[in-house]
């Protein structure tokens, strides 16, 4: 489903990645762990086509990084959901306006909106939060709002970069329960941590990478 | 689609109460702009429209040579007829002359010379491609050497003040027009922009949960749109009090038709669309 080869990346003098391989299976929960500056965040940029490759090929889902059209990635986007260590919400909105934000760009019926955006919030454990506004929740919250927004199209994979990176343990863990919960539903994760620790207590494929190359 | 829109169209005008105090300050700018703009426009136009009455009553005089009969007097009309740049010739008898004469004065020559000075004369008025200080110069000159042409009298000087004054007024309209215009395109261009720049965040996590590239910018677009329509409507009525104002001391010195005086509006939208476009444009290629 996604699949790589031999993808090679340079920004301007720096070369970030050399020569990686990766595949990931619909329904797969995958890891990439390495230091910071290893090119974990380019790999995932790379995936969700923000930026594309020097060299080599990126295939996910019927999308090839060579061919997408530039008017075809806001509809790529919809079948990848995204989050990030800083969230990105929209502060000035309240949770269910966040999620709904997502769907709004789809052009879908406002009934079946409010609909979708309710399921993904009982989903992911907001429902009492639904009017809160983002700077009144905890960083785990704000991360739950961030994932519900990135299912809330129903993507076949979730890419998440350095998910837990800005909370504390007793957040991290619930954040990695629902993203095991959500990869129980069978979609597929893509996560990409600097936490080794953390990994190793997850039933999950581990990809390890350092200065730009796979290792292991 | 029409969802969209609808999502659209609430998003700028929440875009634009959250940015009160900017949407205040170029919203009224672009109404000063604007009512500047059509003040030049309804100047430009009557200035026109003054000059061209002025041009139109323009007429030659031309004095008939006393001793000529009156077959010579009809052969002479005819010959004044058949010029290229004479619209109409009307023959002025000397009886109508001297009531004229008696009308414009009060006098009656007879009364104190025994008999009717006034020579008999053609009055020409000029074709419109011959209405200018030069073509009647032309004319004129061609009519004295008519035989049977006494003088030629015309009012060549101040038609020639009146057309350069007239000149100097629509080239500065035009001049001070363009600038308007260009100074209202880039207000909203940069107020755009400065509201787009406020929004990065938002417009980047658009581009991540996949928003197409005319959904992110049509709030955008209407933010601009509504800019320059509301400033331009606040334009409009600034121009049409103007008139009014106007009118009360001198009634029929200004004429304004409701597309001239709508004319800030209409433009103010044109101009708030292409603006927030351009605006849009610039920031979403970085």
């Amino acid at each position: 489903m996604i699949q790589l080869s031999d993808v090679w990346y340079r920004a301007g003098r720096d070369q970030i990645l050399s020569g990686v391989n990766l595949h990931v299976d619909p329904g797969e929960f995958v890891c990439i762990v390495g230091p910071s500056g290893a090119g974990k965040s380019t790999l995932l940029r790379l995936i969700h086509m923000e930026i594309f490759p020097t060299r080599g090929k990126i295939l996910v889902a019927d999308y090839d990084a060579e061919e997408i059209k530039a008017k075809e990635i806001p509809y790529f986007r919809r079948k990848v959901g995204i989050v990030f260590q800083d969230f990105k919400l929209l502060e000035d909105r309240d949770v269910f306006e966040n999620v709904a934000f997502a769907l709004w760009a789809t052009g879908i019926r406002r009934r079946q909106i409010k609909k979708r955006v309710f399921q993904v919030l009982a989903e992911t454990g907001l429902s009492h939060k639904r009017y809160s506004m983002i700077n009144e929740l905890s960083g785990g919250e704000q991360q739950r709002v961030a994932i519900a927004r990135a299912l809330v199209n129903e993507p076949f994979v979730l890419l998440a970069d350095e998910p837990t990176g800005n909370l504390d343990s007793e957040a991290t863990y619930e954040i990695l329960d629902l993203l095991r919960k959500i990869n129980r539903k069978g979609t597929a994760i893509l996560m990409a941590t600097h936490k080794e620790e953390l990994v190793n207590t997850l039933p999950v494929k581990v990809v390890k990478i350092n200065k730009g190359k796979i290792i292991e | 689609m029409s969802l969209n829109l609808l999502y659209s169209l609430r998003e700028g005008i929440i875009g634009l109460r959250r940015a009160r105090v900017a949407t205040f300050v170029t919203v009224s700018t672009i109404a000063v702009t604007l009512a500047l703009f059509g003040i030049f426009l309804v100047l430009t136009v009557n200035v026109q429209r003054i000059v061209g009455l002025f041009r139109e009553r323009m007429a030659l005089e031309v004095f008939i040579d006393n001793s000529l009969n009156s077959e010579q007097i009809k052969k002479l009309g005819e010959r004044l007829s058949s010029l290229s740049s004479v619209r109409k010739v009307t023959f002025v008898s000397k009886d109508e002359a001297l009531r004229r004469f008696k009308k414009e004065f009060g006098e009656d020559p007879l009364t104190f010379l025994g008999e009717n000075p006034l020579p008999s004369s053609f009055e020409i008025k000029v074709q419109q491609v011959a209405q200018t200080p030069q073509g009647v110069e032309r004319l004129a000159k061609r009519i004295e050497n008519i035989k049977g042409v006494e003088e030629v009298v015309y009012h060549g000087k101040l038609f020639r003040v009146v057309d350069r004054y007239s000149r100097i007024i629509i080239f500065a309209d035009i001049f001070l027009s363009i600038v308007v215009l260009l100074a209202a395109i880039l207000l909203v261009a940069n107020t755009l922009r400065l509201t787009i720049l406020s929004q990065r965040n938002t417009i980047q996590i658009m581009q991540l949960v996949g928003a197409t590239k005319s959904f992110i910018k049509r709030p955008y677009i209407i933010q601009g749109v509504l800019q320059g329509g509301i400033g331009g409507v606040v334009g409009s009525i600034i121009v049409w009090v103007l008139i009014r104002v106007v009118a009360l001391r001198f009634p029929h010195l200004l004429e304004a038709s409701f597309l001239l005086v709508s004319s800030p509006f209409l433009l103010g939208t044109v101009l708030g669309f292409l603006g927030s476009g351009i605006g849009v444009k610039r920031f979403l290629q970085t």
